[in-house]
């Protein structure tokens, strides 16, 4: 133990320094998100920078502080001067920016978005004032963003294994019981009690136990649990040690998604980390609790994230589910009684025990108590990684955080592919497990797509259907064939070719599918298209009785026309139409031949983007069929 | 009597006490309650797929599936509610939805089913049925039973072409519902893997590795999957379009020395198909591809002899039993003892044997009657008979911690054997393999040696010689070099344990050193320390001694029980017969596979199928194959087991003890004569107390075949290379296993 | 391949449980899954070639044929998809005259769909190699294709 707060004062320490910097520091945001928006092409043209001018400077990459829609995310901390954060970085403004910060000690105030000061400075607003982050309860993500995830000393520095030392003090059950007042549900969808799983697994005979810290982030549109071990690895970790003692587990697995390279790397680093701080490995800081954590990537099959499904994977076996009784947390990896969080379940876990249950009890709202994250996405304005309260309305969340939508709002799909289409009408409702599940979805792990008026919502139903049809393990008949029939008959629709029975057919599938899956994937496939029809009916019919898609999405209903006074004859369309579906000399109005037309928005494109075409092609619903 | 411990369960309002541990269905059905199922089979572990099964449970969410579910005491269960009802068919449309369904719900359904006699196979290629399974398919029988009449949903016709390339049997994936059984028998009972589920969702589908063919993939066409799939997807060629058997009987296989059970399926007097019996304690259920695959076109060959025949000089004539059997009185009548000519095939009955001997002995007064392993063993005749009264039973297999398989191979025989072996591997117990090629059993194995024969003694010497003398046997140490083999790890694990067993393979038979390795054996054992367990091909080796069918051994002097005696001199040198003397008459039951027949003026032939030697017989007697005739024989095991008539035999065939008996009769005149079987059970009561109804394992005596060891001349076995029933290769007979004998020579 | 490949046996234990990351780790070294590599990897684990394909085929991630010099990645998330993401595909399998999991015959390029690379907020996004394209257009990637050789 005292070796270890050695190494905590040693951290802390380094952690003032750079708080009271005497050389100027530059913070990357390089989690995967902001490495796709090019944060990396960044990093040598900063070095060059510094390089030329010959400045005395550290460059820190860190993770993501949330609002992804302002990536790259480029700080920089001049000595007396608060952190100051500026967005949507590319290689010119980053110069700007160099030159007026780093140069002349003067903020570019023009690219800047907050300080992380709790005061203006010079002109810059609080970066926790930005109207996406004020809202937000940051708990799980407090340190995503502003720490180095690479170095335990940061996380150390910010009370980091805090929680994991004073757990250390109590004996398991008391760690279990303080969870339980705590009242913490699983982040990973269902909401089930996290005490009542661990007590089956500590109560359940045999010398070997597991802990599973559940990675496998296959929705699609959701990436909390990426960003999060990306930006803050050790609060997953330290939460499995936490869990690990509490349901008396030697090992721990993260099982999780290949396809999160950045986030795999960050683990191995930390969990070397923690053996190099004596966190890992036998009778940890001197305690009888011995511990060590193991990766095992994922190999791309989204029913995995299903406990049973993931332990037979693990187990080297085809993931498919299995049918409970035995529930895992008595005979789960090698018949051994087996715990599976979820990354945000054992994120909260290090909070709960630094701050107590009473503290935790302060968010949220009884029966939901806490925090969740999101992923905000889809036709939002300010799309990113968010945290609210449990009980937040979705509005505050679209509007407030979210900044609201492109254009008119028309749905939110909350839970991914397992959850719910929900409308306007629902805009009030407290995102809580009890509220959402009532409206017909799922909170499920923190996905949140939202649609305007340009996304149909039978397409987006065919979308997560044809989704979970490709990612049914096939095993059971609910799951395998009925999927398939729904998207048959949703294909049909969207052609325009469906008739008002299909509807009765979609619900009655449904609701056997709902009723006769095997597992949680299938029990939930049905539910985007339960609800569109529930919320959206009208547009449903509107493709089966106009052939109408008012979104202009379907293919098959729509067609892409020139308006002969807009367009400019610059003949831009021509070159890139795959078909030769659009013909016309130079500088005359060109002709678009609807027969060959496939549709491949290359045209669209390109008229709307070059500089000198008209912005003359339109996509429209299609002349009504006879 | 103790009390079994119950749990108290409530099924459809019904009080009922059952075995923990049971799943629902268990429960269920042990009790008489229909709960509708498909993916859950009794013998296999419970997949929970087909979703037929589900129930409601009091304080369960949901509607759990009954085959996967524990009772528990003080449950409250209902298996028939309007839900469960709705679910069940929706649940069982969807299946429909990929299973052609024109079987179910076609309006011409009953007419079809009066026509069917004459319009099914063209029917499957030409017109609308699809399968092969009508009347044998669970589906039907599940429709019937949850009241289905339509579906509304489309079917979505896969169109995989229909898998014709293997032997035995077809596969058309179009009618596979996916619930897996084929698999997990395939992986979990027959520890096979050749059958995986592949890809994923809508794509599953079913087979080996890429598209390898069963062949390639090393499947042994146990035909297990055949047995359990629940549809016409999988299906026997050689009996798939005759549609349900009318009816069955059990018999016990004579094609090894196992004696595994079998259920013959018949329809009309031919047999349809051949099931394992999951319950007999013996095999297991775990037949292979001789019982389960050959006995339709062995015993249905259109080579079979169906009358007597007499050659002439202008070919074979048919004639009557009658004249047959007045030609072979004329021939043997008169001919002295050393003038005639005995031999058997060891695959014959007890009975037939007994008669046989009783007939050379009593009749003609010779000890001329030569069962044929010993003319192609000869000197290590004794020795493989010894190593042979050792065989311990194939329980042993399961308990034991180091095992070493020697020439022995349980792909296509020996499989209850094999998967033994397999078994006590994959539970942790050492396991060496030793062949000239590449075993089914070397995947599993701890240590395995692919070396030539030379090199087999040496490495048994390493394995079975006392600590420090592998040294001096420098060919096996090149062998463990090669072979990456840790000599210590292996040592050290053989001086752990106590209990070592040694699987002698069919393959000894064959090794050029066969005297050498066998004697070693023999004291290996005699000396103890090492168990034994010999897969032998002679079907009723044991019962042809023990009924005396061997020169100088009268009935039941064999057995120890009887005698007391661990030894058994044999009084003349048991090859000291002249082979290649002229004899005056040769009678031949059974075939003498690819041997040389000695001159003769008279060559009598009672078998089933033509012989494999060239010399042509001058009367052709025809016999009963085994599914067509009642008996015993003795297995490896030591133990009597019964083998039951299922058939009528084929056109004027008879048992071998009928003809023996008739041809004896007609010598002396009303003297010898046995009317059934009770009389010959009568006779041999006599000699061998309580036989045949003999629960105990026999014991026999070992042989001393003094002063026969100079004359010893290697003779290859062909029963080593083929599986041979009565002389005849299977292979020679059965279309599959032709197929499979190719492979194998590839 | 035989001596690397026993190089990569050494790091793992003779279990089934380390199948998977076996198959990863020749996926990463050979490109894809050969049958030479399952037949090795069978004697290694003791489990039969055929359960190794049934598992190996079970996940999206394994391949059975060499893979092209680049690897195209279609995102077909939710926000990919609700922006385009599957004409951005329909533009590939066109352009490059081959199907998705499918290779081009010059070895340029194999396709692949993937559920979702988790950068939602800069949907639609495809990944070319290790490199991840945000917020691309039919027109963007036809052009952006012209720098892979």
């Amino acid at each position: 133990m005292n070796k270890l707060k050695n190494k905590i004062t040693l951290a802390k320490n380094k952690w003032k320094d750079l708080e009271d910097n005497k050389i100027p520091i530059i913070f990357v945001g390089a989690a995967s998100c902001g490495r796709a928006a090019g944060a990396l092409e960044l990093m040598p043209e900063i070095e060059k920078f510094i390089g030329e001018h010959n400045i005395n400077a550290e460059i820190l990459q860190v993770g993501c502080i949330g609002p992804c829609y302002l990536e790259p995310l480029v700080d920089i901390k001049m000595p007396g001067q608060p952190r100051i954060s500026y967005s949507n970085v590319n290689a010119k403004v980053l110069s700007n920016i160099l030159k007026s910060h780093l140069l002349d000690g003067i903020p570019y105030t023009r690219a800047a978005i907050g300080n992380f000061s709790k005061n203006t400075f010079m002109d810059i607003p609080p970066l926790f004032e930005h109207p996406m982050l004020k809202p937000q309860v940051r708990i799980v993500l407090r340190n995503c963003g502003i720490i180095n995830p690479e170095d335990i000393d940061h996380y150390l520095a910010t009370d980091g294994y805090q929680g994991f030392m004073n757990a250390l003090t109590k004996t398991p059950e008391e760690v279990i019981g303080i969870v339980r007042q705590a009242g913490l549900r699983g982040r990973g969808g269902a909401g089930f009690p996290t005490y009542k799983k661990w007590t089956v697994c500590r109560n359940a005979p045999g010398d070997e136990k597991y802990l599973i810290c559940n990675a496998d982030e296959g929705d699609p549109g959701a990436f909390m649990n990426r960003s999060l071990i990306e930006s803050d690895p050790h609060a997953v970790l330290e939460g499995m040690l936490i869990a690990g003692y509490a349901i008396g587990a030697n090992k721990g697995i993260v099982y999780i998604r290949a396809e999160y390279p950045l986030a795999i790397e960050r683990l191995k680093k930390a969990i070397s980390q923690m053996r190099e701080y004596g966190l890992l490995g036998k009778n940890i800081l001197k305690s009888n609790f011995s511990f060590d954590i193991k990766i095992k990537e994922g190999a791309g099959a989204f029913v995995c994230g299903e406990e049973t499904a993931l332990i037979a994977s693990i187990e080297g076996k085809r993931g498919m589910p299995r049918s409970r009784p035995p529930f895992p947390a008595i005979s789960g990896l090698f018949g051994c009684p087996t715990i599976i969080n979820n990354v945000e379940t054992l994120g909260t876990l290090p909070n709960i025990l630094r701050n107590g249950a009473d503290w935790y009890n302060r968010f949220g709202k009884e029966g939901n108590r806490g925090t969740k994250t999101f992923s905000l996405v889809g036709k939002i304005r300010r799309s990113g990684l968010i945290e609210v309260q449990l009980g937040t309305t979705l509005r505050e969340i679209i509007f407030d955080i979210g900044g609201g939508v492109q254009k008119n709002f028309k749905a939110i799909q909350t839970g991914g592919p397992s959850g719910g289409c929900l409308s306007e009408e629902f805009l009030d409702l407290p995102v809580d497990y009890e509220s959402l599940a009532a409206a017909g979805s799922i909170m499920g792990s923190g996905g949140l797509i939202v649609m305007d008026e340009d996304t149909c919502v039978v397409d987006v139903a065919k979308y997560f259907l044809d989704f979970t049809q490709k990612e049914s393990c096939g095993k059971c008949i609910p799951c395998r064939v009925g999927t398939k029939h729904m998207v048959e008959i949703l294909d049909r629709i969207t052609k325009g070719e469906g008739n008002t029975e299909d509807l009765l057919t979609l619900r009655n599938l449904g609701d056997t599918i709902k009723k006769g899956a095997l597992c949680g994937l299938g029990q939930t496939a049905p539910n985007p298209v339960l609800t569109t029809l529930r919320y959206f009916r009208n547009e449903y019919l509107e493709h089966i009785k106009e052939g109408r898609c008012r979104a202009v999405v379907c293919k098959s209903l729509i067609e892409y026309r020139v308006i002969k006074e807009k367009c400019t004859g610059c003949q831009s369309c021509v070159r890139v139409c795959p078909t030769g579906a659009i013909s016309g000399p130079r500088s005359e109005p060109h002709n678009l031949d609807p027969t060959k037309c496939i549709k491949c928005r290359s045209c669209y494109e390109i008229c709307r983007f070059d500089a000198i075409a008209g912005d003359a092609i339109v996509i429209r619903t299609a002349e009504k069929r006879s | 009597m103790t009390k079994e411990k119950t749990v108290s369960i409530t099924i459809d309002n019904k009080k009922l006490h059952v075995k923990p541990g049971l799943t629902i269905l268990q429960a269920a059905k042990a009790n008489n309650i229909y709960i509708p199922s498909l993916c859950a089979f009794e013998h296999l572990p419970s997949y929970g797929a087909c979703r037929l099964c589900i129930v409601e449970v009091d304080g369960i969410r949901g509607f759990p599936t009954s085959c996967t579910t524990p009772v528990e005491d003080g449950m409250v269960i209902r298996t028939e509610t309007q839900e469960l009802r709705n679910l069940r068919q929706e649940v069982l449309k969807l299946l429909l939805s990929e299973h052609p369904a024109s079987c179910l719900f076609c309006s011409d359904k009953e007419e079809c089913i009066n026509f069917q006699g004459t319009i099914r196979k063209v029917g499957n290629t030409t017109g609308c049925r699809y399968c092969p399974n009508d009347h044998r398919c669970e589906i039907q029988t599940i429709v019937e039973k949850i009241g289905l009449t339509e579906t509304s949903y489309p079917v979505y016709y896969r169109n995989f072409p229909v898998e014709k390339y293997d032997p035995f049997y077809d596969r058309d994936y179009n009618l596979c519902i996916l619930c897996g059984r084929c698999i997990r028998v395939c992986n979990d009972i027959r520890l096979n893997g050749t059958l995986s589920f592949k890809q994923r969702g809508q794509k599953t589908t079913i087979g080996p590795a890429f598209d390898r063919t069963h062949l390639e993939a090393g499947c042994e066409f146990c035909g297990a999957c055949v047995n359990v799939c629940p549809t016409g997807a999988l299906s026997v060629k050689t009996g798939k379009w005759y549609g349900k058997q009318d009816k069955e009987g059990e018999t016990t296989c004579n094609f090894c020395s196992i004696g595994c059970k079998l259920i013959l399926q018949t329809k009309n007097e031919s047999i349809v198909d051949s099931l394992p019996d999951y319950d007999s304690p013996l095999d297991k259920g775990l037949i292979c591809v001789k019982g389960r695959f050959s006995i339709t076109e062995y015993v249905h060959s259109p080579w079979r002899y169906s009358t007597p025949m007499e050659m002439t000089p202008v070919g074979y004539n048919n004639i009557t039993w009658e004249k047959a059997l007045d030609i072979a009185a004329e021939k043997i009548k008169g001919v002295k003892p050393d003038e005639v000519l005995m031999l058997i095939s060891t695959q014959l009955l007890n009975e037939d044997i007994y008669c046989t001997q009783k007939f050379m002995r009593k009749i003609i007064g010779s000890e001329h009657i030569i069962p044929t392993p010993l003319i192609y063993l000869n000197n290590d005749f004794a020795t493989y008979w010894n190593l042979c009264t050792e065989s311990q039973p194939l329980e042993v297999i399961e308990n034991t911690q180091f095992i070493f398989t020697v020439g022995f191979d349980s792909t296509y025989g020996y499989s209850p054997i094999g998967i033994r072996i397999k078994k006590a591997a994959k539970a942790g117990a050492y396991l060496v393999t030793l062949n000239d090629k590449e075993t089914n059993l070397d995947l599993l194995a701890s240590a395995s040696f692919q070396v030539e024969k030379k090199a087999w003694y040496d490495v048994i010497e390493i394995l079975i010689a006392r600590d420090g003398k592998e040294k001096k046997h420098t060919e096996a140490q090149k062998i463990l070099k090669e072979g990456a083999i840790d000599l210590n790890r292996l040592k050290k694990s053989l001086s752990k344990t106590k209990d070592k067993l040694i699987v002698l393979g069919q393959d000894i038979l064959n090794h050029p050193e066969r005297t050498r390795l066998l004697d070693r054996f023999e004291k290996t054992i005699t000396k103890g320390g090492w168990k034994i367990i010999v897969a032998n091909p002679y079907t009723n080796l044991k019962g042809t001694l023990m009924l005396g069918g061997f020169p100088y051994i009268m009935p039941g002097d064999i057995l120890k029980t009887q005698t007391g005696e661990k030894v058994k001199t044999i009084k003349t040198q048991i090859v000291n017969f002249d082979l290649n003397k002229k004899r005056k008459l040769i009678y031949i039951i059974g075939d003498a596979p690819d041997l040389m027949i000695p001159d003769c003026d008279f060559l009598i032939y009672q078998n089933a199928l033509p012989a494999s030697f060239k010399k042509m017989p001058d009367l052709i007697l025809p016999s009963n194959l085994f599914p067509e005739t009642d008996g015993t024989i003795i297995n490896m095991e030591d133990r009597i087991l019964m083998v039951k008539k299922v058939i009528e035999p084929y056109m004027e065939s008879k048992p071998d003890w009928w003809i023996i008996s008739a041809i004896g009769e007609r010598l002396k005149k009303g003297k010898f004569q046995f009317k059934d079987m009770q009389s010959i059970h009568g006779e041999i009561k006599k000699l061998i107390k309580g036989f045949p109804k003999i629960k105990d394992r026999l014991e026999f005596s070992r042989i001393n075949a003094a002063g026969s060891k100079k004359t010893a001349r290697f003779t290859p076995v062909p029963e080593a290379k083929r599986a041979i029933y009565r002389g005849i290769a299977l292979s020679e007979v059965v279309s599959g296993m032709k197929v499979i004998e190719r492979s194998l020579n590839e | 391949m035989s001596d690397t490949i026993d190089l990569i046996f050494e790091k793992y234990e003779r279990a089934q449980d380390q199948l998977i990351p076996i198959l990863q780790e020749v996926q990463r070294q050979y490109g894809y899954v050969s049958p030479e590599a399952v037949k090795k990897i069978s004697r290694y684990l003791k489990i039969t070639e055929n359960q190794i394909y049934g598992v190996s085929s079970f996940y999206a991630q394994f391949r059975f044929s060499a893979p092209g010099r680049h690897s195209i990645r279609v995102c077909l998330g939710t926000a990919c998809h609700v922006r385009g993401g599957a004409t951005l595909l329909e533009m590939l399998e066109r352009e490059l005259d081959i199907k998705c999991g499918d290779t081009t015959s010059d070895k340029r390029f194999d396709l692949d769909r993937v559920a979702c690379l988790g950068c939602c907020a800069l949907s639609p996004v495809v990944q070319i190699d290790k490199d991840i394209y945000s917020r691309m257009t039919v027109t963007k990637l036809a052009e952006l294709l012209k720098s892979y050789e």
